[in-house]
């Protein structure tokens, strides 16, 4: 880690530290008293169904019998035999880690491009995020209705002019391997703003001199990205990237506007399995189970964030 | 001697300003391309809500201009046959009561964790920040079973009450980060003034801190407008939609989609929360990235 950074982080540490032991100490209850009702509140709505999502997953619980009784790890092995689920587990990876090549290329470029000066860049870097900053739900509208659609699809429209594509043109949410592409097209769509100003965040924290001795010294623009940036500004990179992968491994809301898992399971992930499972199937057990097969995923991604909050000594 | 260095500046200078010139043509026209993809399906939504319906449906004719005099008909049908007007206002309340709700639990555990020191102090800050990546697709099935035992099944109040789960986490850490950053010695010299502790916190650390409550009050309000997982669960009956799930389901019938007042509807929704959203990008990336960096 650069040297800079670990001074300023340092500081600011010392700072925290000195500011808890100057001022006069508080009776013991009261730091407890101002924080519980966060806590409450977190373990009410978060932690009881957290708790309940574990408990449906090994009873027979569903909307009609709401209590169910145990039945073991039954509906984890029929989850795991099941040919749809599996086939929702691997496109859940292919979604999120396919999506995530293309939003880290296109940030990194992006923030290179917003690192320079240019005219009205607050303007423009706003509507640069327009992707990231607009709800999706509302966005995807003009995927489903424009760019994917199957008679008006702008993006055929655009390539057969080109010249790219031949009748017959792709059916972009009614053929699997296209509405593959679709989904993660609006995925990497929305994601990669968010991409660039995680990179951006990092780039501006480099001193300039260091990335100038790295060229003086003759370090050309690969060496000095791999040799010189990305070990400064690894641990943004790992926040940014654990972001990422957590809202676009249990993400629902794109796949299920624009496909709705179909055409024929071909873009059925795990939140959309057990959003049909669960809420319109009914099967809280089942649709339980499915979920928290995102689980290990979150808890090695929530160890990584780990390792790096530690530096803000909260 | 003067003439050969001349030649010698201008040959060796001509190649290095044009590198530098062509660098900055391709940073532009990189910047451009960008700029079309992000913008165009925005774009397009404008365009398509602005459209007469002859117009839409006409495959032959370039989608990229209008072909036909440009209507108001979509924008008036949204709020003339939809509850679009019922869904902005339950959004409203919505995000209202859930930002009153965010300040009203994390300002006194922002500062305790700031400001005070006590047992396992660094493992709740973490633990309540770290819930903010246990995602609602975990959690919609069980805390429809929670919703429903409260009677607010169907209900927008049922989203005031789930909603602060996802808001509570980020905005305690951004508060946090905040409240330190008022000098200790203000506080302190409110102490020797005569203030007692309380009063120290209302009278000085508060104002002092404005912004940083403004920010996430912001930040909890453009999260509450934006959400449709939980609302999409929840809620079925019309006028207790959200704008985001109301605009959504409601103007598609069967297979007759309104095309035009969707998107008019989308935009009319959407734009405001990017614009609040856009404005508090910043604090965002920092609060996502403060513990790397900073």
């Amino acid at each position: 880690m650069a040297v800079g950074v670990e001074e300023r982080l340092d500081t600011w540490v010392a700072v925290a530290h000195t500011a808890r032991r100057r001022l006069p100490r508080v009776k013991d209850v009261v730091p407890y008293a101002l924080v519980s009702p966060a806590l409450l509140y977190m373990l009410a709505l978060l932690g009881y169904p957290f708790f309940l999502a574990l408990y449906f997953s090994i009873s027979n619980a569903s909307v009609e019998e709401s209590v169910g009784t145990f039945v073991g790890a039954k509906n984890y092995a029929n989850v795991i035999g099941d040919a749809q689920f599996q086939k929702a587990l691997l496109d859940s990876f292919i979604f999120t880690f396919g999506s995530g090549i293309f939003k880290a290329i296109l940030g990194t470029s992006l923030a290179f491009i917003l690192l320079r000066r240019f005219p009205a860049r607050k303007v423009i870097r706003g509507f640069l995020m327009l992707p990231w900053t607009l709800p999706v739900a509302l966005s995807i509208l003009s995927f489903k209705f424009g760019m994917f659609d199957p008679q008006f699809s702008v993006v055929n429209w655009v390539l057969a002019h080109l010249g790219v594509l031949h009748p017959p043109y792709p059916n972009w949410l009614g053929d699997p391997i296209p509405a593959m592409i679709a989904v993660m097209t609006v995925n990497v769509w929305r994601g990669f703003p968010f991409s660039a100003i995680i990179v951006l965040a990092g780039l501006t924290s480099i001193p300039p001199e260091i990335i100038d001795a790295a060229r003086v010294d003759g370090a050309n623009w690969w060496q000095r990205w791999q040799k010189v940036i990305v070990p400064m500004i690894a641990p943004i990179l790992f926040v940014g990237l654990t972001f990422d992968v957590v809202f676009t491994f249990t993400d629902l809301s794109v796949v299920y506007l624009l496909t709705n898992g179909g055409p024929i399971n071909a873009t059925e992930t795990l939140p959309t399995l057990a959003f049909r499972t669960g809420v319109l199937g009914g099967d809280l057990a089942r649709g339980s189970s499915i979920a928290l097969f995102m689980l290990p995923l979150l808890v090695v991604m929530v160890v990584v964030m780990l390792r790096s909050l530690r530096r803000r000594d909260i | 001697m003067a003439a050969a260095t001349g030649v010698l500046v201008r040959s060796s200078g001509r190649p290095r300003l044009s590198k530098k010139t062509l660098e900055n043509v391709a940073a532009y026209l990189a910047l451009a391309f960008f700029l079309v993809i992000a913008v165009f399906p925005v774009f397009w939504m404008l365009m398509t809500s602005l459209k007469a319906d002859r117009d839409l449906v006409n495959p032959t004719t370039p989608p990229f201009w209008f072909q036909q005099p440009l209507t108001l008909d979509h924008y008036a049908y949204l709020f003339s046959a939809t509850k679009f007007l019922t869904w902005l206002g339950n959004t409203f309340t919505i995000s209202t009561c859930v930002v009153l709700i965010t300040l009203a639990v994390c300002l006194p555990a922002a500062y305790a964790l700031a400001r005070l020191r006590f047992f396992a102090s660094d493992h709740i800050g973490i633990g309540i920040f770290l819930s903010y990546v246990v995602p609602p697709t975990i959690l919609f099935l069980p805390l429809a079973r929670v919703v429903a035992d409260h009677g607010l099944f169907n209900s927008k109040w049922g989203l005031v009450m789930v909603y602060p789960t996802f808001t509570i986490p980020f905005c305690l850490w951004l508060l946090t980060g905040f409240f330190r950053t008022v000098p200790i010695e203000i506080e302190e010299a409110a102490l020797v003034d005569g203030c007692n502790r309380w009063q120290a916190v209302l009278r000085v650390v508060l104002p002092l801190s404005i912004a940083g409550i403004l920010t996430v009050a912001i930040f909890a309000f453009t999260l509450a407008m934006q959400e449709y997982v939980y609302a999409a669960t929840f809620v079925s009956s019309s006028p207790e939609k959200p704008v985001t799930l109301g605009v959504v389901t409601d103007l598609i019938r069967g297979d007759v989609y309104f095309w035009g007042s969707l998107m008019a509807g989308a935009l009319l929704a959407g734009v405001p929360v990017a614009i609040l959203y856009n404005f508090f990008l910043d604090y965002f990336v920092e609060g996502i990235t403060g513990g790397a960096l900073k």
